[in-house]
């Protein structure tokens, strides 16, 4: 019999039983479109990791002192990371190439009779190449198209340099608003100030800015600002010598593990930092890279993905057993025809191609309402999801063949049974 | 495909049998019984022939018209069909045999209910594998049963005496070796029952070989001669 014979066959059969063949095919929908579903907030899972992680250069390595979780808290332990730490790494590190250091903690601020309370930065003098790669602020009104400079990121007057930090020069740098607060729209740039019990000339003023990510608008407050060089700043800030944030740039970003091994090893010298009883270094501190960050949330978020799929593919092999259930019911219903189809010269498989082809038709016009629902589901499912599922399109392809393939997989049987009539009982058959 | 030519027998005709059976039987084991439903039947049944079968239920009849369709295999003996052996012979092959030289007429129809007249006297020739003319052909056959005005009518919308005639149509439609007939007439009014014997009459004339199980001495008379069974065995082989 002919492919079109068969079909034609075929569909005469499911359209007897349209209910039947309805509810069948719906739970292959279910299945396909669940699929769909799952692996778009998988997807948007990746997707929100990989964008939430681009601030970090890939070419920094992040150190911090190593913070041990206890009883509740973290506390730190071993040596705190000094700014001589950071200072000499530069030097002595061969892959590292520039290093950037930061410190914050509350001060007060005062000039004449305007006092103002708030968070200041110690940094290094090459924090607004860090913040112009950031990219996460930017001047206020900045034209999309436009690269930016960190020369844009200064309103009036300069940012300290790398000598001043060194020469822990009671230089500062104020945030645009801040400067409106303490100097009332006066030009504070060469005024002294006080910080805590310091003078302090304003060498500058940042440009006014504004977070880059429309959604952050309202959380961060990039104007409020004092930034100091981060020597000034310890001595300022502290009674005792701080612990410093550190971010090493490397000469070479393909070297990272090369880089970080040798940071290590010049840290474990500086801290003294011993082996333990199994070989390994206690280190007080720690190391992150982007591609640590990545590495991790990437693999939490495959495991999440396949864990969705996983649950996907339980719902449709549980359609297919649905597809099962209906053809055998289907094949027992019909024994007379196929013993007539038999006793007409139809061979085995004819038979089989029939009712293959019927399971096929059933799961194959499952899959494409399937995947027409799951896209449409997709906005649903990402608000259960905090708002992140991407459709992700390898997933069409990808549900359709397994419908398609739970159809093949599990009409089979039913199909073979058919098949394996004997002509004279199913031509008895009542 | 094994043939073995049949050794003319003195005193038969000229011409090889259609149907020629030795020592065919059939035993059906139903666990520790032995069913023996057909026990040493031997059987010709020649070119042109119309031969009645007839005999009480349980009398093997059935049993035989199977083994003779090639919807069953016996548990011994030989069976030639147009002078070849069907012994051997695989599930595909024997379906192929069913489909090429066999027409089935049954008791019950057995229409395919949910297509038209003419779709169901298609059915053997797509089997076949056929495209070329199919429906010119079933069209023909239809006419030949005298339903050409209800080619497109499903089965549900003809009589019984009309649906008989779609399964005779769907019968001779693939020109086959022989008739298979199960009482054609045995879900048909006695009226009807006799124009559907015209019928089968008027196509044995125009050279259709028949052979036809009733237990129905009337519907029997129809053909050239009887072959009557009783206990799983030919009790009279009356000769043409």
């Amino acid at each position: 019999m002919t492919l079109l014979n068969t079909l034609k066959t075929a569909l005469l059969g499911l359209a007897a039983n349209k209910l039947r063949s309805g509810l069948t095919t719906l739970g292959i929908i279910i299945g396909v479109a669940s699929v769909i579903a799952m692996l778009a907030l998988g997807n948007g899972a990746r997707v929100a990791v990989e964008s939430s992680f681009q601030f970090l250069g890939s070419d920094i390595v992040q150190i911090n002192r190593k913070q041990l979780f206890d009883d509740g808290k973290y506390t730190a332990t071993g040596q705190i990371l000094s700014y001589e730490d950071g200072l000499r790494m530069a030097d002595e590190v061969e892959l590292v190439k520039r290093v950037q250091m930061n410190v914050s903690g509350p001060a007060k601020i005062r000039f004449g009779r305007n006092v103002l309370d708030m968070n200041i930065a110690g940094v290094t003098g090459d924090v607004l190449d860090v913040i112009t790669k950031d990219g996460k602020v930017q001047p206020i009104d900045w034209p999309e198209d436009q690269a930016l400079t960190s020369e844009a990121f200064i309103g009036q007057g300069r940012f300290f340099t790398p000598a001043e930090v060194l020469a822990e020069a009671d230089v500062c740098v104020l945030g645009s608003e801040t400067a409106i607060d303490l100097f009332d729209g006066d030009n504070p740039v060469g005024e002294t100030v006080w910080v805590n019990r310091q003078r302090c000339l304003v060498i500058g003023v940042m440009s006014e800015l504004e977070a880059t990510d429309s959604d952050e608008k309202h959380s961060i407050s990039p104007n409020n600002a004092l930034f100091m060089p981060i020597s000034s700043a310890i001595n300022l800030l502290y009674d005792e010598e701080p612990s410093v944030y550190i971010n090493a740039r490397v000469t070479d970003e393909k070297r990272m593990d090369e880089a970080k091994a040798q940071i290590a090893a010049y840290l474990r010298e500086r801290h003294g930092v011993e082996k333990d009883a199994e070989g390994n270094y206690q280190d007080d501190f720690d190391m992150l890279t982007r591609k640590d960050i990545l590495g991790q949330q990437q693999k939490s978020a495959q495991t999440f993905s396949l864990l969705l799929a996983a649950m996907a593919i339980v719902s449709l092999v549980v359609g297919g057993i649905g597809i099962m259930n209906v053809m055998l019911v289907s094949v027992t219903e019909r024994t007379r025809e196929i013993g007539v189809r038999l006793a007409m010269g139809a061979r085995g498989r004819d038979v089989i191609r029939q009712f293959s082809l019927e399971a096929i038709i059933l799961s194959a016009g499952g899959g494409f309402l399937g995947v027409a629902t799951g896209v449409l589901v997709i906005p649903l499912a990402a608000k259960l999801n905090e708002g992140i599922a991407v459709l992700d399109l390898q997933s069409i392809p990808l549900a359709f063949g397994l419908a398609l393939l739970t159809g093949v997989v599990f009409g089979l049987y039913p199909a073979l049974r058919a098949s394996r009539l004997n002509p004279v009982e199913a031509l008895r058959y009542e | 495909m094994i043939s073995t030519k049949a050794a003319p027998k003195e005193g038969q005709p000229t011409f090889n049998p259609v149907i020629e059976t030795r020592s065919l039987s059939r035993v059906y084991s139903m666990g520790a019984v032995e069913v023996h439903a057909l026990r040493d039947a031997s059987l010709q049944v020649h070119q042109g022939e119309f031969v009645a079968l007839m005999g009480s239920s349980g009398s093997g009849k059935s049993t035989l018209l199977h083994l003779l369709g090639c919807l069953d295999e016996p548990t011994s003996g030989s069976y030639i069909l147009e002078g070849r052996s069907v012994e051997g012979l695989s599930r595909n092959q024997r379906a192929q045999v069913r489909n090429e030289r066999i027409g089935f007429v049954f008791q019950t129809f057995n229409l395919l209910a949910r297509v038209s007249a003419q779709e169901n006297v298609t059915l053997p020739l797509l089997y076949r594998g056929r495209q070329k003319d199919v429906r010119e052909r079933a069209a023909a056959a239809l006419e030949r049963v005298g339903l050409e005005q209800r080619t497109h009518h499903k089965p549900m919308e003809l009589s019984g005496g009309e649906r008989q005639r779609v399964a005779i149509a769907r019968a001779i439609v693939t020109r086959p070796a022989i008739i298979l007939a199960d009482e054609p007439t045995g879900n048909l009014d006695s009226r009807t029952g006799e124009e559907l014997m015209e019928l089968l009459t008027a196509l044995n004339q125009e050279g259709s070989t028949i052979l036809m199980v009733t237990h129905d001495a009337k519907i029997a008379a129809y053909a050239h001669r009887t072959l009557r069974m009783h206990d799983g065995q030919i009790v009279n082989g009356k000769k043409p």
